[in-house]
């Protein structure tokens, strides 16, 4: 096919754009049913202890109610069914506050969300563990081997020698997904199976873990998710409200709908977790890194664990002989965090890339050039050698484009009326993998057009699944995209990765181009002649007049990949102004420089790093939770105290890549790119906010308060 | 939300009658306070007497009475057309912007001039009905005096309750002096200044202002000023939209060449009320427009500030914001009509 006419590396529009801007796209509560009954849950009003009576019988007798379930009449469920979060149900034990604690089904959601209102409970309180200031010095090692202490050298012993040193401690505070789209679900039971449509990053293993919770096999659930209204992690496990929704369809034998409410997001789908981030730097007095360690200390649920790793950053970013990665964590009584876009890294690099700007500003060297110092040749976690790296290239063309020349070295210096401006830059990175996926493809001749439909159980966040598959499908038969259907977001579809830690794009993508090349493959066997140029599946279904023909293909990543480190990066850069009397910062510039291998569609990949970008912006400058621990309670319970970005808080946002041919970690070349466009923003803002002012903010969110 | 009743009518004695009738009706206007707290369970009136249809909304000058050549704004006109409108973007322009740095286009869109006015605060305590709360629930104690309490009252408030009032607007009007006009039960208009119209929460923080129950707002009136020329309204918050003020402050400086005739100075999200600087206000006046005297005077004006665990900040972010305010409304007001 001539580089002309192919669809990849175009910017090309979404296929399902119009169907979204017209409200015609399906998300999970737009399911029709016969018949439906509107489900709402209620949640515990304390941390930890036990319900000593819950008294439903004024909810019951509410108009238009069907049922209310509590631990009392609950059907038994297997706890370790792989769904996250508990809450389940299954006993009178309260771990978190806003845990649910039943479920009120009736005719309509308004009179549900009355009777959930009716509801009384009285429990017997124990004494609750939700200060982590106060409980983050009893943090211990965590139980994941993954998180074991990583040590190079003596990083402690080294650091003593070092000429310059940075030793800062760094603290993010709890952040919650908040996808536009709260987490949602309709059940409908169809004799001993049920179809759940619920919005699912991983279709496959909201299908697993469904029917394991249920005692079900897993084809006795299906999961219907083509469209998915952002996620960032918070469907990526399912958590108890998809089965909840079954079990109340199951007990009043009818569809049922589910949506949980925006308060309720808070504590219902997991979070960001606090951490506590202590960075020591020592270098040499021409700023050559001779020590990194990166302590973190977090909290966890009472009964699961999940650690964001932040230290993964630090692993790989330099080169240093001496190096430690630590975690240690302290259960408390709160639901279990979970993945976060950029899970680990986006609050990691805050913490090093401070760090680093910190020890540049006391070399008095260029934050760029202190980077370019410390470049390692391979990965110095474990030798292996880089797939591809483009730091240097981010980092330089970056500065280029942004005219980082312009930037003041000295602090306070850039003052325009009332405002202080400053620059800062931060580098991110992103593990690239390719994890297992499987891809039907059915094609079909009419006279001399030839269309084809792509299956596979992908999922679309809205990132542009749907779009980049038709583009890989379009390419790899020949075909134009408006000849491609592509079938996503169904269990009964081939089973697929999920839309998690970057690899939805190359899992899903080279699943699809193996099955290309497979299809026309077989057709070319089939044809059973020989051809100077190799043809298309398109044109051997022509000359060989062919009217269906469909195959399968099941891609699983090379074998080469593992003796590589494989990984994206970026170079950020952020100009803020901050008013010398109110305190208030704005980024009014933002650039973003990525390496990220092939870039499928620029369009699409543009928006997923400015999307990363805005999250960046909101957990630098507004983004906090507060937890008051007397009761263990969110005090920020709605977006009028948790503050996500607004338009007027964003300024102008670039977004450029470098290009970059790495075939190791896929045949296609893809790194994928939606966790890394958050990877390094903080810390780039945080940096632009000294440059500008000469204050060091150490703990996100930076108010005005701090400011001032 | 609990079940209620629906009713509406087309005259404001009609409405007054009806609320009359019924002990645990309210009144409804936008809706974009009162319907989110009757979703919460916070406000549980059973029946709502839609009063949207009243002919309450028109803005015009007024030629008679105390407050003549100055402007009245109807109670139930929205937010918008208040902000926008000519009369008041030429006459006060401290008005539309403490308007526009409030709530969203489309919130603004629905909000009542004197709905706004009754606007309830916005303290995470008050809204969650699990929470020890003496305005929800008189008697069951303040949340947020040992809790997280960083938005909250630095001035005028009580052991009972340290909440703030959220309305961007009323900093405006209490600047403006306005006044607002209450029909009462026999059918019959008072006027109440608006900085005696709403309360500090002193023993008790359930009542906001001094309207009885069953008065309805019939309209605003700002009195005729000469410093539409030299205001302005800083609102300082932790993003650049939608969200509530930490503190802000509207400002207006009457001016003889360099010397102050009289400063206009009221703050938001410190007090329980609109809070007029009036020791600011005492100092400057007659004095030069220097920054030197600017910050004397907020400094004055802080200094009797009594922040809580959490809010320390808004005494230095208060000062900083008055002599930004002042500063802003010296060079002239940055707003064409």
């Amino acid at each position: 096919m001539e580089e002309k006419n192919k669809s990849i590396g175009k910017a090309v529009n979404r296929i399902d754009g119009i169907l979204k801007i017209t409200g015609k796209a399906t998300y999970a509560t737009d399911y029709p049913a016969k018949n439906m009954a509107y489900a709402v849950l209620f949640k515990s009003t304390i941390a930890s202890g036990t319900i000593t009576n819950i008294d439903v019988s004024e909810a019951e007798k509410s108009q238009g109610v069907l049922a209310v379930i509590t631990h009392k009449n609950a059907p038994k469920l297997n706890l370790k069914g792989g769904l996250r979060g508990g809450a389940l149900l299954q006993s009178p034990e309260v771990y978190f506050y806003g845990q649910h604690i039943g479920v009120v089904v009736a005719e309509t959601f308004e009179q549900a969300t009355h009777a959930a209102h009716l509801v009384k409970v009285e429990y017997q309180k124990k004494e609750e563990k939700i200060d982590f200031d106060k409980l983050a010095p009893l943090a211990v090692l965590p139980q994941g081997k993954e998180l074991a202490d990583l040590i190079r050298g003596d990083a402690k012993g080294s650091i003593k020698e070092a000429a310059v040193k940075v030793e800062e401690t760094y603290e993010t505070p709890i952040e919650h997904h908040h996808p536009m789209e709260p987490h949602s679900t309709v059940a409908v039971w169809e004799g001993e199976n049920v179809v759940l449509y619920n919005g699912s990053q991983v279709i496959n293993g909201a299908q697993t873990s469904a029917a394991a919770t249920l005692n079900l096999k897993p084809e006795q659930v299906r999961i219907i998710s083509p469209y998915i209204g952002g996620g960032f992690g918070s469907k990526g496990g399912q958590w108890a409200n998809l089965v909840l929704t079954a079990v109340a369809a199951k007990i009043v034998n009818r569809p049922v709908k589910l949506a949980l409410t925006r308060q309720q997001m808070f504590n219902s789908v997991g979070l960001r977790q606090r951490n506590k981030q202590k960075i020591s730097l020592g270098a040499t007095i021409d700023g050559k890194l001779i020590s990194l360690a990166h302590e973190t200390t977090t909290h966890t649920a009472v009964d699961s664990e999940y650690i964001e790793p932040c230290g993964d950053c630090s692993k790989i970013m330099y080169e240093t002989p001496n190096s430690l990665i630590s975690y240690r964590v302290v259960p408390m009584n709160i639901i279990l965090p979970t993945y976060t876009r950029g899970p680990g890294k986006s609050t990691g690099s805050f913490a090093l890339e401070s760090a680093m700007d910190e020890l540049a500003y006391k070399l008095n060297m260029d934050p760029i050039e202190l980077r370019l110092k410390n470049q390692p040749e391979k990965d110095p976690s474990n030798g292996k050698p880089w797939s591809s790296r483009k730091v240097i290239e981010c980092l330089k063309e970056g500065a280029k484009a942004f005219g980082w020349e312009k930037r003041k070295s000295k602090p306070g210096e850039n003052k325009i009326g009332n405002h202080l401006i400053g620059y800062g830059v931060a580098c991110g990175t992103y593990p690239a993998r390719q994890r297992d996926s499987s891809a039907v493809i059915k094609l079909n001749r009419s006279g001399n057009v030839v269309n084809a439909i792509v299956e596979i159980a992908a999922s679309d966040l809205g990132t542009g699944t749907n779009t980049i598959l038709a583009q890989t499908a379009a390419d790899g038969l020949g075909l134009s995209m408006e000849r491609i259907t592509v079938k996503i977001g169904d269990s009964n579809l081939p089973p697929a990765a999920g839309s998690v830690g970057s690899v939805g794009a190359a899992s899903f993508a080279n699943a699809v181009n193996d099955a290309c090349i497979k299809i026309t493959n077989e057709l070319l066997v089939k044809s059973n002649k020989k051809f100077f140029v190799r043809p298309t599946a398109s044109q051997l279904m022509i000359s060989e007049n062919i009217n269906d023909f469909e195959t399968r293909a099941d891609a699983k990543p090379p074998k080469e990949a593992e003796q590589h480190s494989a990984h994206s990066f970026n170079a950020n850069f952020a100009e803020v102004s901050v008013n010398v009397y109110t305190g208030m910062a704005k980024v009014t510039r933002f650039l973003a420089v990525t390496g990220a291998g092939k870039i499928l569609n620029p369009k699409t990949a543009r928006s997923q790093i400015i999307g990363g970008n805005i999250w960046g912006i909101g957990m630098a400058l507004s983004e906090e939770s507060i937890i008051d621990p007397r009761w263990g309670n969110f005090a920020t319970r709605s977006f009028g105290d948790y503050h996500v970005p607004t338009n007027f808080d964003i300024g102008k946002l670039d977004a450029m890549f470098i290009n970059e041919e790495d075939k190791i970690p896929n045949k296609m070349g893809i790194k994928g790119i939606g966790e890394v466009g958050i990877v390094g923003v903080a810390a780039a803002i945080a940096n632009a906010v000294f440059n500008a002012t000469g204050k060091r903010i150490r703990t996100l969110p930076i108010t005005p308060d701090k400011l001032i | 939300m609990r079940p209620f009743k629906f009713t509406n009518t087309t005259t404001s004695y009609a409405a007054i009658n009806l609320l009359d009738k019924n002990p645990n009706a309210s009144f409804l206007a936008g809706g974009t306070n009162l319907l989110d707290l009757m979703k919460e369970d916070v406000e549980r009136p059973d029946e709502l007497i839609d009063i949207t249809r009243l002919d309450l909304t028109s803005i015009s000058s007024i030629t008679t009475g105390t407050n003549s050549r100055g402007v009245s704004i109807g109670g139930l006109g929205k937010n918008t057309d208040a902000a926008n409108h000519q009369l008041i973007r030429k006459n006060y322009p401290l008005l539309t912007k403490a308007i526009l740095a409030g709530a969203s286009a489309q919130i603004r869109n629905m909000a009542t001039n004197g709905g706004n006015l009754l606007q309830r605060t916005r303290c995470s305590y008050f809204y969650d009905t699990a929470m020890p709360c003496n305005k929800r629930m008189p008697g069951t104690g303040c949340g947020a005096m040992d809790g997280f309490n960083r938005m909250h009252a630095i001035f005028g408030w009580s052991d009972n309750c340290v909440a703030v009032y959220p309305s961007d607007m009323a900093v405006a009007l209490s600047a403006l002096n306005a006044s607002i006009n209450v029909m009462q039960q026999d059918g019959k208009i008072r006027s109440i200044a608006i900085n005696d119209f709403h309360r500090l929460p002193e023993t008790h923080p359930e009542k906001d202002n001094v309207l009885n129950r069953g008065e309805l707002i019939t309209s605003i009136e700002l009195p005729k000023n000469n410093f539409a020329a030299h205001a302005a309204y800083v609102k300082v918050r932790d993003r650049n939209s939608y969200a509530f003020a930490l503190v802000s402050v509207a400002a207006g400086l009457v001016l003889d060449g360099n010397k102050i005739v009289s400063a206009h100075i009221s703050m938001g999200g410190v007090a329980h009320k609109p809070w007029q600087a009036l020791k600011a206000e005492a100092i400057l006046k007659g004095k030069t427009a220097t920054l030197t005297n600017f910050r004397l005077a907020a400094e004055a004006e802080m200094s009797e500030a009594k922040p809580l665990s959490h809010n320390k900040f808004k005494v230095g972010l208060g000062i900083n914001t008055i002599i930004s305010a002042l500063e802003m409304a010296l060079k002239g007001t940055d707003f064409k009509a």
